[in-house]
């Protein structure tokens, strides 16, 4: 035991296989799809089959479903490679990143028999089916009933902000199972065939012109072998998987992309003749994404450690959650006064800088310190539960 | 990939804090050491110099204990945690890792096993008034051969205990200009040496930053550390040395403030709540959080890349960066959660928020070392 920021011969080998691939293979529209949530086209899908068959998707995971049985590293990897070159996250992120683990801890074992081998192979994605219009930060004030009838459950009720649903196969759903205990106590997950009779899926396009969804649920009928775990445990798992979930999601390598192309700008335009990179200015802004670039990768690489090494995490992710999505929206914020007036040029538009990437990112970040909890609550969290002040 | 202490480095930071918290008592205390002309107790010194601190990271035969950078990293934590004043940091860090990188084994067997038993201190006199910005190489005082001898003329500021130092570490121009890394020297220079003259500057955190005037100092030339006009690449490395160093301190010290701004916001009482209940205090108290694992991963991964020889101009001043801004962002909070209680003398917050302007700008304030970031982008 001592502090070492190394990765060992094996992990470097596996990096440099990725990187190797994803050089080769990860076309600039496979990594928009991704990074623009515009789903797993018929690009995205390919892509991840390729991703699959080259050997390089489920090193992390258990060896009876088709895994390689090594520690979360492997995957933490292959994002961060991954997210170096626009890919915002394997193909199938959800059900990837966050759905199968839940299922490898809580799921029955036809479940996982059924699933998990599919979600390594990429051939699956769902939807995550949390938020609902009344249920934003205070997602326990959820409405979504699910009544049991015979083998199944019937539900209904109204979801929102659900960003997959409209390509994927499933929906890991949350809804209240008893509505006479406090919400905590009342909540169960179950996986749904998205297509399932009495669904409808409604678009819902964002201001940076991502696909969302709501999602209404009509008397949709789910078989009980479809309830994840035990009735009523289903919030508890939501906020079990949760740490895990923002060591996955939030990934600061997501930004080199964007840092080596403000340097690139800052190197190749003049003014009067002086490149911008001999601007002290210009220096200081872009070091200064630089910087909380290189924080943010640390901090991320110590939450990741704690959970592959089984240490109680508390607010580490959360801490890597707040400071990663604050660290977006600044860094937007410095490379487009660099850009001066020319930042707000969109894509296709005659003298966009960019190829019109910072406006559009700009308009993105916007999403960074609200989606899957806002800066806010996750403060609240980091303070309660990170430095043991009280709750109110 | 590890983020944990060696079994030896928790003792070194239990003995530590042990240590520090009985020769630190009270804020008292700190005052009388921000008025006192020395800064420190000869009981503190010797106190430490007994627990082997000056020598922690010499080999065995210079009087060390053959520690490594990192386990004088956490000594550092510690004593940023308790804030504890005195010439330890120039000695060691600015004097000790300069002689022990750049020095002949005659300098080292003469200087490192008694900078190693306290009873030797040093300091390094580096930066000008000339530098209305901070630049370490913009360096104007010349050394000027004389037979066997160089005659030293010119001003040195904010060189750190100076006034207590027995030898001053002078560095110097021997060739090129102004500006120049290269025709840098360093020389050791007996502070007791006719010519030298040393005026304590009265500063914010009431640390011992000095003015060292060199009038015609003459120095013989086997005075010389490291080679002649080659001191840049020395300076540069102990600099990195020193700001990783400082970070260290500056990541204990907002440790210690975080500490105690959780434990006011749980007891005190406002509107008949603890006001730690309150979602103003408790971002507040998070942003401390946050910014201090920053601080705390990034001064680790500078540090672990020093000792492990590996390539740390970027990640040094990322940290140095980082932790300059942390350390004053942690305490004004500190502050603000504190309200009037904090703003008066006696209160250890003013102790902690002096002291982390000094080290902000300390081997280069934030925006020094985006600059070398930027360098090293490419940009």
């Amino acid at each position: 035991m001592a502090w070492d920021f190394g990765i060992l011969k094996e992990e470097e080998a596996y990096r440099q296989k990725v990187a190797d691939f994803l050089d080769k293979e990860l076309t600039e529209e496979i990594a928009r799809q991704s990074w623009e949530d515009l789903g797993l086209d018929v690009e995205g899908r390919a892509f991840a089959k390729k991703l699959y068959a080259a050997g390089l998707m489920g090193w992390s995971w258990p060896v009876e479903y088709g895994g390689k049985g090594l520690p979360p590293i492997y995957d933490f990897i292959l994002i961060d490679e991954l997210g170096k070159r626009w890919g915002a996250h394997v193909p199938n992120d959800v059900a990837y990143t966050m759905v199968g683990h839940t299922i490898l801890r809580r799921g029955s074992a036809e479940m996982k028999k059924e699933f998990i081998p599919q979600i390594i192979q990429g051939e699956i994605e769902f939807g995550l089916g949390y938020t609902e219009p009344e249920a934003g930060s205070d997602l326990a004030n959820m409405k979504m009933t699910a009544v049991e009838d015979g083998d199944y459950f019937v539900i209904n009720g109204q979801k929102t902000f659900n960003t997959e649903s409209h390509y994927s196969e499933y929906h890991w759903l949350a809804a209240k199972t008893d509505t006479k205990v406090s919400a905590y106590k009342g909540i169960s997950l179950f996986i749904v065939d998205q297509r399932a009779p009495g669904i409808t899926i409604r678009p819902m396009i964002t201001m940076s012109g991502e696909r969302t969804n709501e999602i209404f649920y009509d008397e949709v009928k789910v078989p009980k072998n479809r309830l994840v775990g035990e009735k009523n445990k289903g919030f508890y798992y939501m906020m079990e998987a949760l740490g895990s979930e923002r060591n996955y999601v939030f990934v600061p390598s997501r930004y080199l992309p964007y840092l080596n192309m403000i340097v690139d700008y800052a190197k190749n335009t003049t003014f009067k003749g002086i490149p911008l990179a001999e601007n002290p200015m210009v220096r200081d802004k872009i070091a200064q994404i630089a910087v909380e670039i290189d924080m943010s990768t640390l901090l991320a690489d110590h939450a990741r450690w704690m959970e592959w090494n089984h240490l109680p995490m508390t607010c580490e992710p959360e801490i890597t959650k707040v400071f990663v999505s604050e660290m977006e929206q600044r860094m937007v914020d410095s490379a487009m006064q660099i850009l001066d007036q020319f930042c707000q040029l969109k894509e296709g538009s005659k003298w966009a800088p960019l190829n019109g990437r910072m406006e559009w990112e700009f308009l993105h970040s916007f999403m960074t310190t609200i989606g899957a909890g806002t800066s806010e609550v996750g403060r609240t969290v980091i303070a309660q539960r990170g430095l043991g002040l009280p709750r109110g | 990939m590890d983020f944990t202490y060696t079994e030896e480095q928790k003792m070194i930071k239990d003995a530590a804090r042990g240590f520090l918290e009985k020769a630190c008592p009270n804020v008292e205390w700190y005052l009388d050491m921000d008025k006192d002309e020395k800064g420190f107790t000869p009981e503190l010194w010797k106190g430490m110099a007994e627990l082997g601190w000056m020598g922690i990271m010499f080999p065995e035969k210079y009087g060390g204990i053959g520690g490594s950078f990192l386990d004088l990293v956490v000594l550092l934590e510690e004593m940023g945690y308790a804030a504890v004043p005195g010439p330890f940091f120039s000695t060691v860090l600015l004097g000790g890792l300069a002689v022990l990188e750049a020095g002949t084994d005659a300098q080292k067997n003469d200087l490192l096993p008694k900078i190693a038993e306290g009873k030797c201190l040093l300091t390094l006199a580096l930066t000008e008034a000339a530098s209305t910005v901070y630049d370490p190489f913009f360096i104007e005082t010349t050394a000027k051969a004389a037979g066997d001898n160089y005659i030293i003329n010119g001003v040195k500021l904010f060189v750190p205990d100076a006034n207590v130092s027995d030898v001053i570490i002078a560095a110097v121009r021997t060739s090129g200009t102004t500006g120049d890394k290269d025709g840098i020297s360093l020389f050791l220079v007996d502070s007791k040496t006719p010519g030298v003259k040393t005026t304590l500057l009265k500063t914010t955190a009431g640390d011992k930053l000095c003015e060292v005037i060199f009038d015609a100092v003459t120095v013989s030339k086997d005075k010389i550390l490291g080679s002649l006009n080659g001191a840049g690449a020395v300076i540069t490395r102990v600099l990195q040395y020193a700001a990783v160093g400082k970070c260290a301190e500056m990541l204990g010290g907002s440790q210690k403030v975080m500490e105690i701004t959780v434990a006011y916001a749980k007891e005190r009482v406002q509107f008949g709540k603890a006001i730690g209940v309150y979602q103003a205090v408790q971002h507040h108290c998070a942003n401390q959080k946050m910014a201090i694992e920053g601080s705390t991963y990034i001064t680790y991964k500078a540090a672990w890349m020093l000792c492990n020889g590996l390539p740390a101009t970027r990640i040094v001043a990322s940290a140095k960066a980082w932790g300059s801004e942390a350390y004053k962002k942690v305490a004004a909070i500190g502050h603000q959660i504190f309200g009037g209680t904090g703003y008066i003398v006696e209160h250890p917050m003013p102790i902690y928020s002096r002291r982390a302007k000094a080290a902000e700008y300390a081997y280069g304030n934030a925006n020094y070392h985006r600059q070398l970031v930027a360098t090293e982008l490419g940009l």
